[in-house]
């Protein structure tokens, strides 16, 4: 008689924050064997780029993710420019970069806070989304939207940053340097957010290699790799950036959640300094190689081949592959790769000898994409809906923190 | 420029090797893979203030034959970031395009390797690198059931991105017979 039984998480469950299915395979509540099975949600959006143009290519590739819509676009452009030997004037590089680091850093608090929920540590949740809406407010400034910012094309940027915008944004890198580490210091010195993440759901550093992991799973296993380094694009070939790896921090990387958190934490830091170099170095002269999009398109009819755009997105390493044909308005065909289907070779990997109960986390740990956005509230109290300010989000952070630990102050 | 052997890259699996300049690399694939290297393009991709060259990619296409060497040849100098595959169909054959890159440790180091197989349309077969390149599971998976091609050694063949209830008849990606029909597309917009 068999000892273990199969059980699936997903395609829906209320752990997951996108359709996939895990089928665990259990001996009691230890995980002895996964296999994972996407597939619940898949659009054939490279299917449908076969019957638009690169320009409306461009917006249909903005819609792949919600979180990182920002990175796909410029894959994707990069891909273009590849292959017709599009170049973009240094502005329009810079821009590209601020967006890219303002989407890292708002990646950056939304996984951080919904790895804190998806422990439980729910007061931690609120507060790392209540410090997620400054940038928001910053790319709302510069784009008018909060999620797919239609700001980049061919040859450049669509929206210059004007001296408002360059305020608000060292407004906000001077308020996450005063706000963001009593955040990370609540997470990181609670004793159950450490037991909950510290050894679970572990990827070895060779296991790293040789599947492939990109991005802060692969830098959490130890792996001094990013791409804005090894093959720096835009304004990163003025700015150094070094990868962010636990054991710079800790001594020593153990490849599980914590480390994942640890990088990402550590890699908002890296962010604002970015951010702060690029702002500072913001070239003078045009944003954008040729702004009648009718024209690129005029460029690009004659352009035949395939081009690769790489980037590192907040997630890893995102691939757009692209094949224009001579005298077709149409892109002939496409190839995206997402950094989740890179790391989901190795969920299966990451699951060995956990706990069923640490299984969204271990997905999550990976890839949480979730666009919508709360507002902190509490509703139900005698006086009716209360806002909760950020010093009474801390407040009750430490309180649980203390609770827990029975009062036992540190 | 230190070379180490094949099996001890596979081995140790780390990204530990000094860079090879993709000039070098070039050279040593001409001179390698000789007439069954039947293109070998570079792509240099510029950055910053003053527009240098910043990485540059390697777009090889080999014969179905010389595939895996060329790709166990990669594991001599560094061992192999396994990207994505892309694909599609061209005609009498299918072609796919297998993205890796080299040296990703120093700035500047890395070079990215295209590696382009036409497949004949009359035996769509090509050995897996799965063994090799365990990363490349979800993609041979994807080129199976887009495109039809079979992939030798993969172990698990079930479908990854198409639903329970597909008909595998179907194969999304091709422009022939086996390509969806115009009945089946639903227009959006």
């Amino acid at each position: 008689m068999s000892t273990t039984y199969t059980i699936p998480i997903g395609p829906v469950h209320v752990g997951l924050k996108e359709p996939v299915t895990a089928w665990l395979e259990l001996d009691g509540e230890k995980i002895v064997g996964a296999r994972v099975r996407p597939g619940a949600i898949h659009r054939g959006i490279e299917f449908m780029a076969r019957e638009r143009n690169p320009i409306q290519v461009i917006y249909l590739s903005e819609r792949i993710c919600g979180i990182c819509s920002f990175s796909h676009v410029l894959a994707f452009i990069r891909a273009v420019e590849d292959l017709a030997g599009i170049k973009v004037p240094p502005r329009g590089q810079y821009i590209r970069t601020l967006v890219l680091e303002l989407e890292r850093l708002h990646s950056h608090l939304l996984w951080a806070g919904v790895a804190c929920y998806t422990i439980g540590f729910d007061s931690a949740f609120h507060l790392g989304l209540l410090l997620r809406e400054r940038v928001m407010d910053v790319l709302e400034l510069l784009s008018g939207n909060r999620v797919n910012y239609g700001v980049a094309t061919f040859g450049g940027v669509r929206w210059d940053v004007t001296p408002d915008l360059d305020r608000a944004a060292r407004d906000m890198i001077r308020y996450y340097r005063r706000e963001f580490t009593p955040f990370r210091e609540i997470v990181m010195e609670d004793p159950i957010a450490q037991a909950r993440m510290r050894d679970v759901g572990v990827l070895t550093r060779e296991e790293a290699v040789r599947h492939s992991a990109v991005g802060p799973v692969a830098r959490a296993s130890g792996l001094r790799i990013d791409l804005r380094k090894s093959s720096p694009y835009e304004a990163y070939a003025d700015i150094p950036v070094e990868p962010v790896v636990p054991q710079d921090y800790l001594g020593h990387a153990h490849g599980d959640v914590l480390d994942r958190f640890v990088v990402r934490v550590m890699e908002v830091y890296q962010t604002l300094d970015i951010l702060e170099k690029v702002l500072d170095g913001m070239p003078e002269g045009p944003f954008v190689a040729e702004p009648n999009a009718n024209k690129v398109l005029g460029q690009l009819k004659p352009a035949e081949g395939v081009g690769w755009g790489i980037i590192e997105a907040p997630r890893g390493d995102d691939t757009h592959i692209v094949s224009l044909k001579a005298g077709e308005d149409n892109v002939f065909w496409w190839k995206v790769r997402a950094p989740t289907y890179a790391n989901a070779v190795s969920w299966p990997l990451m699951f060995r000898d956990n706990e069923l109960a640490d299984a969204p986390l271990i997905i999550n740990s990976i890839d949480p994409c979730i666009s919508c956005m709360e507002r902190v509230m509490v509703t139900g109290g005698r006086e009716g809906a209360q806002v909760l300010t950020k010093a009474a989000l801390i407040d009750l952070c430490r309180a649980k923190t203390a609770r827990i630990s029975g009062g036992v102050t540190r | 420029m230190s070379k180490v052997s094949e099996t001890e890259s596979f081995k140790t699996a780390s990204l530990t090797k000094a860079p090879v300049p993709c000039a070098a690399l070039v050279d040593a694939f001409k001179a390698k893979f000789g007439a069954t290297l039947l293109r070998l393009d570079v792509h240099e991709k510029t950055g910053g203030l003053d527009g240098a060259v910043q990485s540059r990619d390697i777009w090889a296409e080999v014969e179905p034959e010389a595939f895996r060497p060329f790709v166990e040849n990669l594991f001599c100098y560094d061992f192999p970031d396994f990207h994505v595959m892309s694909g599609d169909d061209t005609g009498e054959s299918v072609t796919l395009n297998y993205h890796l890159s080299l040296f990703q440790r120093e700035r500047n180091g890395r070079v990215g390797v295209t590696v382009t197989v036409k497949v004949p349309k009359d035996r769509l077969s090509m050995p897996s690198i799965f063994d090799l390149l365990p990363g490349s599971e979800y993609s041979e998976r994807e080129m199976r059931e887009m495109l039809g091609v079979d992939f030798v050694g993969l172990p698990n063949k079930a479908l990854v991105f198409l639903p329970e209830d597909w008909d595998e008849e179907i194969k999304p990606w091709r422009r022939d017979e086996s390509g969806p029909k115009p009945d089946m597309v639903r227009e959006l917009s």
